[in-house]
């Protein structure tokens, strides 16, 4: 799990803007169960690795155009969905937004439990899945 | 395929890395994957962005992480 005090290569930091590459909006579930809190670490590491852009879900739900501009001008949106209910799925199909990538941590073998406990693997788990594009 | 991912140790260089050996495995290729962690070597080799990733010498990318899927299409060439 990312803690905010990894090293950073002298080199490294945030260079999207310079090299190109995918610009992707990432949408956790963010549940209070504990894959949707996988959920939400996973999309704050993705954040970190440089693979997008972690963004509420619960702002999509509003409707906010501003998001939905960020969204017509990205290249791929990421859904990480804890369970099958599939919140964050439905929030953003309700709102005209199809994802490239729709990942069900359930799906990854994990099991919905209302405890805070999860591991450092079990967030690599998840943003291994969406490096790999096993949502797709 | 001599493959060398450039980057000093940060959870970026360390994903590339990751990523080029998942790419590998997938593809089934006989590669030889080299980590490179020396910052001279690395900018001696030209890269003013890491993560970086050089593919029988030729730079592929600098400056971010490739998915799988991206790194498999410059592997097959």
């Amino acid at each position: 799990m990312a803690t905010g005090n990894e090293l950073k290569c002298v080199t490294c930091g945030d260079t999207s803007l310079l090299t190109g590459g995918r610009k992707r909006i990432i949408f956790p579930c963010a549940g209070v169960a504990n894959v949707g809190q996988i959920s939400n670490a996973a999309a704050l590491q993705l954040t970190d690795e440089g693979y997008g852009a972690a963004t509420c879900i619960a702002l999509l739900g509003t409707g906010d155009t501003g998001l939905k501009k960020r969204i017509a001008d990205a290249d791929e949106v990421v859904i990480i969905d804890g369970c099958p209910v599939t919140c964050g799925g439905k929030i953003a199909a309700a709102q005209g937004v199809n994802p490239a990538q729709h990942i069900i941590i359930t799906e990854l073998g994990f099991e919905k439990a209302y405890t805070r406990n999860f591991t450092e693997d079990d967030v690599e788990t998840v943003v291994s899945a969406a490096w790999e594009g096993k949502g797709r | 395929m001599k493959i060398e991912v450039l980057g000093t140790g940060c959870m970026k260089c360390k994903r590339l890395l990751k990523n080029v050996e998942t790419a590998v495995k997938e593809l089934g290729i006989e590669a030889e994957i080299k980590k490179v962690d020396d910052i001279t070597e690395i900018m001696d080799r030209g890269v003013m962005f890491t993560p970086a990733l050089a593919i029988d010498g030729e730079m592929k990318i600098s400056g971010r992480v490739a998915d799988v899927e991206e790194l498999k299409e410059i592997l097959k060439g």
